[in-house]
């Protein structure tokens, strides 16, 4: 059976006395992608952050390879690759800087080399030298989700990856969900509108009201799915 | 409030502190060179034993929050950091009201009013800070670590300031403090009212913890609100 | 244990190096507050030791506290905090590398400070300059270790930017009474030797506040 990446048991989440989330359990196995859908507001940025361990919860439990966040060692967090609302990239700094530098403190063998590798991968190698600050918002998101899988995480989770992108980019993204899952890494995100990867069994959830639910058309679809195999 | 923890405290308090007002005041007999004025010292050293008491919980409370992380010793470390802001006052205060016959000035930079100062200033800030901030649990481990730092800070503070003042010696005449305890009802009296201070800091601790354990369940209730009006607006 | 810290380091100090906006801003304004002192108390009299030695500090505390974090606020303005913090790094790396870049700006802040100090004090260049230099960097680096743990105020508390001066200014006390006393004492003329209390407290004091600096780091900056 596949490792369970991220457990979340009945977490919650509140700023003040405003819950952003309450009650929600959750869990990402190995080669599994969920994706989690909520209006602009509904708490999407909230609880990637909460997930990797970044923001802790109000209450509940929150497990990552089956640790507490504040016990993984520092080799568990190159399992995880997150991409925040914000990128984490430096303005100033060039891309081929920025990803050389995580690669630094990721501690991976010749950042320098690795770096490049991931600017051909998201086909930023022309704009390598170019600071952050002058990348257009998709070039930047492809950089910042570039910076996420720098060290082939077990791990991943994206808020809206696909924000900003253009045709191309989003086919991107598809291809690096489906080589994570491929390597059996666990693949959670968000998006605020329902949305399909060819060639990923994705499992909708809607962030709504607080709480966490499984999307309503899938026991629909999952029906029909298993209606069309029997035929 | 009105366990019968408090109401013990209050009793302690009261009865201690009509007993010392009484040896202060009656009992213990006035001191030769410096006369009735001396008087207030049996209230000026208790309140500074207090107010490092006070500073010293903050430290071990702050320590046990960052430890521990439950919300009681925050609120345990604010309760004292603000009875320790109260005390220290009243040390800066019966020490210049005494330091105007004696030195003939009402402040001067002697070594332990400078040093007190200095915690008052520190402290101050602490208490800034939580009056600015937000109650959250972000500001609470800040607040522990500040607490902490600041206790780390006294004995270099004592230790500078008294170097300070021996290397440049000072312009007014300065007794270092020998009050001449020679009258053994001088030192009875000076404990009863250490003893009546301590009690009177115990008694307000409990009752500002007391209050502030109540904001938290305020707080806590004020969630519950919050959830149901959303289970409400859902259904 | 410092695994990451060289890395850290490098990327601050090629920021820096790029815009600049760090040595500007620390060196600007320590000269300006030298410009006030000697405004102030003028520059000529008896007193001159104590004077440049006093403005010596006004500036170093002031700018200080001003500039001794801008590594770490650009870090959490930006939000790149939030990378260093999912990256394996420990948090106490984190306040090494922050300490280290700190106590760059503010060597280069002395620097200037000193060259001033020379000119408007009419000072002699010579022995008694040189030994103010290891005064200055115990006095900078206490600061720097008190900024760097307690900058995280800026930016979770309204006028957090005003309150962290507050906050560090009376905690740097014993400090600032040390290295003030050292500095006048060798600006008149006299030996090392004479000042090496002075110099026991300032170094007792950053090993103090260093360790809890790097002990207690990592309560301060986990974000909720």
């Amino acid at each position: 059976m596949a490792e369970v990446a991220l457990q979340a048991h009945r977490i919650s989440k509140f700023y003040g006395d405003r819950p952003v989330f309450h009650g929600i359990s959750f869990s990402a196995q190995g080669g599994e992608a969920a994706v989690i859908v909520g209006r602009n507001g509904a708490g999407k940025s909230t609880l990637i952050r909460v997930f990797c361990g970044l923001t802790r919860p109000s209450a509940g439990r929150l497990l990552l390879f089956g640790r507490e966040p504040t016990a993984l060692q520092a080799a568990h967090f190159r399992r995880v690759g997150v991409l925040l609302h914000q990128t984490l990239l430096y303005a100033n700094l060039s891309a081929h800087e920025n990803l050389e530098f995580y690669s630094e403190i990721l501690g991976i063998a010749d950042p320098a080399a690795h770096a490049l590798r991931w600017l051909r991968r998201v086909g930023l190698e022309h704009s390598a030298d170019e600071p952050v600050s002058a990348l257009s918002r998709g070039m930047e998101q492809r950089l910042g989700i570039a910076r996420a899988m720098l060290a082939d995480p077990d791990l991943i989770l994206l808020d809206e990856p696909f924000a900003a992108l253009d045709a191309d980019g989003a086919a991107l993204v598809a291809s690096l969900v489906r080589e994570a899952l491929a390597r059996n890494a666990a693949v959670v995100f968000t998006a605020h509108a329902p949305l399909e990867i060819a060639g990923v069994e994705l499992s909708l959830f809607k962030l709504e009201g607080s709480g966490l639910t499984p999307f309503k058309d899938e026991g629909r679809r999952g029906a029909l799915r298993s209606l069309l195999r029997r035929l | 409030m009105k366990g019968p923890v408090s109401i013990a405290l209050a009793a302690a308090s009261c009865l201690s502190m009509l007993a010392a007002l009484f040896m202060v005041f009656v009992y213990v007999p006035t001191e030769a060179e410096q006369g009735i004025v001396q008087r207030i010292f049996y209230f000026h050293l208790p309140c500074a034993w207090v107010a490092f008491l006070a500073f010293g919980i903050v430290a071990v409370a702050g320590a046990l929050y960052l430890w521990l992380g439950h919300r009681i010793w925050d609120d345990l470390s604010y309760a004292s950091a603000e009875l320790g802001m109260l005390f220290c006052t009243l040390v800066l205060i019966t020490g210049s009201i005494w330091a105007k016959p004696i030195w003939g000035t009402w402040w001067t930079w002697d070594s332990r009013l400078t040093t007190t100062f200095i915690l008052w200033l520190l402290y101050g800030g602490y208490l800034l800070l939580r009056a600015l901030a937000d109650d959250t649990d972000e500001i609470a481990r800040f607040a522990a670590v500040l607490g902490i730092v600041g206790v780390l800070d006294v004995p270099i503070v004592i230790i500078s300031v008294r170097l300070w003042r021996t290397i440049h010696p000072a312009v007014l005449l300065t007794r270092q403090g020998e009050h001449g305890l020679e009258d053994p009802r001088m030192v009875a009296t000076l404990l009863v009212a250490l003893g009546a201070f301590t009690m009177v800091f115990v008694w307000l601790l409990w009752l500002r913890l007391a209050t502030l354990r109540l904001r938290t369940r305020v707080a806590a209730l004020r969630k519950d609100v919050a959830l149901l009006d959303l289970a409400g607006a859902h259904r | 244990m410092l695994e990451g810290f060289g890395p850290l380091v490098r990327k601050d100090l090629r920021l820096e190096l790029r815009s600049g906006e760090s040595t500007v801003a620390l060196v600007s304004l320590s000269l300006l507050i030298l410009v006030v002192m000697v405004l102030a108390f003028g520059p000529g009299g008896a007193r001159r030791a104590e004077v440049a030695a006093g403005a010596l500090w006004v500036a170093l505390i002031f700018a200080g506290t001003l500039g001794a974090n801008q590594a770490l606020l650009a870090e959490r303005e930006s939000g790149c905090i939030r990378g260093l913090l999912l990256s394996p790094l420990e948090p106490a790396t984190i306040y090494a590398a922050k300490l280290a870049v700190a106590m760059i700006f503010m060597t280069e802040a002395g620097v200037a400070v000193l060259a001033v100090l020379v000119l408007f004090f009419n000072l002699e260049f010579g022995a008694a300059l040189a030994r103010l230099v290891p005064v200055f960097l115990l006095g900078a680096l206490g600061l720097a270790a008190l900024c760097t743990l307690l900058a995280t105020v800026c930016g979770r508390v309204r006028a957090g930017a005003m309150l962290l001066p507050v906050l560090v200014v009376p905690l740097f006390t014993p400090a600032l009474i040390a290295g003030c006393k050292a500095s006048a004492a060798l600006l008149a003329g006299q030996p090392i030797g004479a000042v090496t209390t002075w110099l026991k407290l300032l170094a007792a004091f950053d090993v103090l506040f260093v360790t809890a600096g790097y002990l207690l780091f990592e309560h301060v900056i986990l974000e909720d």
